[in-house]
């Protein structure tokens, strides 16, 4: 926004660059109370007595926190393994988006050969395919290869993406030629370029999209549901969750759901506390550069 | 020297080549080949049938197939629609906040909202389904303290659907309000200290400046928004099964109930192939639109 008016040197007008300040401060107050409530509400809710949950007019704040909610959810799902099965499918997900990523992006940025803009857009065209439009095919291919009700089914199918090759491309594209040509002319592979020359000018890029590939995968729903076909030992913790609402419907399971939802917001949002840099940059890169 | 680079070029290219093309490309390849076809999605691709248009002529028929259909079409075209109106001014209103420099706090303000979109879909069901509940969940309690009767959110077929959008828009706007502040940043600042000198007041600066230099933005905002609607799922299926009376039965959900659930993969598939063209038809659409307001 511009600069606030020099110029505006009378008394009423600083009254009302004053007043204009103090409506500005209520409106972004009002919109991260808004925003923050619903998560806020989550974890005091998670921390209260099921009698809390249910009394009106409502406890806000619980008086004596307890942890009893938590236990309970450790009796309905199998926290531990749901959590570790989420942790293994965001991991290794990850890993291999970033290896796939980083070649096709290398290969993208500093490689020329015949095609090489056509077979680009037609990768990044995949990007804007909602997963529901291959659902059904994908679900019969996937079973067709034996990868049916497993976590490798889960993951397989999602070891590359358009998104990171566009942001690995977008990045490595700005690394300079020099660099690159040196290390040819020394005899380097280009596998070894990239990963001891390029990778390290671009690792706040490579950063961004692991923790944007972790956070995704984590939250995932709609394709390990499709694939793991019930199979409650490979539910990440995000299914194993769906489970608490039908566990005893109604007011009562109020602090269990919360407890259960703290769990897995838990992960992604300390990931996010930290590296939220990363984040805010590579969404600016991959829609300004764009 | 340069055959070598070729080579290595298609080594590189190769992981990520494959993969997308045996689990995105080869699928959709065959969505469009099964939409023509009578096949059950228990079966192997090779036991389906040719049955040319019959699908499609099915999806959009009289019987309770093509009714559940055309009102899940419906039903997406309006929580895409209402998502797109709240999301676009929304992010510019809350990206003008954590852009501005006149009070402090945008930075926070944007790390608060932004946390939102780190939360998985399911916790953000749970806690809505929570905060909707029609007797102690606490949005009726405090409309309650404002003296308002409490409403049925989630459980009446009036409000359900838009009850979804909220929760939807709720967990997005953070990442559109970057987006939106990426575009501001773009703004060249001595187009205001101009504007200003020639009299504009900050309404008129934000009518004529920040908006036309924000539609770019708002293009990839609008298309981004769109695609991600289509794709709400865990609401719909963790709370109201489609419901009440059908009125929350989105084609994401549909889909995968008809062609996944209850197996039928030629129909299911004809289902995806429309969605697939009216993404296309409306994204260009949105493009047309955008480049007929560049050349004016």
């Amino acid at each position: 926004m511009s600069a606030p008016g020099r110029s505006a040197s009378s008394r009423s007008a600083r009254k009302r660059l004053a007043g204009r300040r103090a409506l500005l401060a209520t409106l972004m107050l009002l919109v991260a109370v808004a925003s923050a409530f619903p998560l806020l509400w989550m974890v005091l809710s998670s921390l209260k007595t099921p009698a809390e949950t249910m009394q009106v007019p409502p406890v806000w704040i619980p008086r004596a926190p307890s942890l009893e909610a938590y236990e309970k959810v450790s009796g309905v799902i199998n926290v531990g393994r749901s959590m570790w099965n989420s942790l293994a499918i965001a991991t290794v997900t990850t890993a291999g988006i970033l290896v796939t990523s980083m070649m096709a992006g290398y290969a993208f940025a500093k490689h020329h050969f015949p095609g090489r803009s056509l077979l680009f857009s037609v990768l990044i065209a995949t990007m804007f395919l909602p997963p529901i439009v291959t659902l059904i095919p994908l679900y019969r291919l996937v079973g067709s290869i034996g990868l049916n009700a497993s976590l490798a089914g889960i993951i397989v199918p999602n070891l590359a993406n358009a998104l990171g090759i566009f942001l690995m491309r977008q990045f490595i594209a700005g690394v300079p030629d020099d660099l690159i040509d040196a290390a040819r002319m020394d005899g380097a592979s280009e596998l070894l370029i990239l990963f001891r020359i390029v990778a390290p000018s671009v690792a706040p890029a490579i950063a961004a999209l692991a923790l944007f590939a972790f956070v995704y995968h984590w939250n995932s729903y709609l394709w390990p549901l499709t694939v793991l076909q019930g199979n409650a030992e490979d539910y990440p913790i995000v299914i194993s969750l769906s489970r608490l609402l039908s566990y005893n419907r109604g007011a009562l399971n109020t602090g269990l759901v919360m407890a259960g939802a703290t769990l897995a917001v838990l992960p992604p949002l300390v990931l996010f506390v930290f590296l939220q840099r990363f984040f805010v940059d590579s969404i600016v890169g991959s829609a300004v550069k764009g | 020297m340069i055959r070598t680079y070729r080579a290595s070029a298609g080594i590189m290219l190769a992981p990520a080549v494959t993969l997308i093309g045996v689990f995105i490309l080869l699928p959709m390849l065959l969505t469009i080949w099964l939409s023509f076809q009578d096949w059950s999605t228990q079966t192997p691709f090779s036991s389906a049938s040719f049955i040319g248009f019959d699908n499609f002529r099915e999806i959009f028929g009289p019987t309770s197939v093509g009714r559940d259909f055309k009102r899940a079409l419906l039903n997406t075209a309006i929580y895409t629609a209402l998502s797109v109106m709240l999301i676009l001014p929304l992010s510019v209103a809350f990206g003008l906040m954590v852009y501005q420099r006149d009070v402090a706090g945008g930075t926070a303000l944007r790390t608060v909202l932004f946390s939102t979109y780190m939360v998985p879909m399911i916790a953000v069901t749970l806690v809505w389904s929570k905060l909707y509940s029609p007797s102690e969940g606490p949005l009726n309690q405090m409309l309650g303290l404002a003296g308002i009767g409490p409403q049925p959110w989630l459980s009446s077929p009036r409000s359900a659907l838009i009850s979804i959008v909220v929760l939807n828009v709720w967990q997005q706007i953070g990442y559109f309000t970057v987006l939106a502040v990426a575009g501001l940043t773009q703004i060249p600042g001595s187009l205001y200290e101009a504007a200003t000198l020639d009299g504009a007041n900050r309404h008129e600066q934000f009518r004529f400046i920040t908006l036309p230099l924000l539609r770019r933005t708002l293009l990839f905002s609008a298309v981004i928004a769109i695609i991600n609607a289509v794709q709400v799922f865990e609401p719909v299926a963790l709370i109201t099964q489609g419901g009440p009376v059908g009125s929350t039965n989105v084609l994401t959900y549909h889909i995968r109930r008809v062609g996944i659930e209850r197996a039928q993969g030629g129909l299911g598939s004809a289902m995806a192939v429309m969605l697939m063209l009216a993404l296309i038809v409306v994204v260009c659409a949105l493009f047309a639109y955008a480049n007929r307001k560049d050349d004016q």
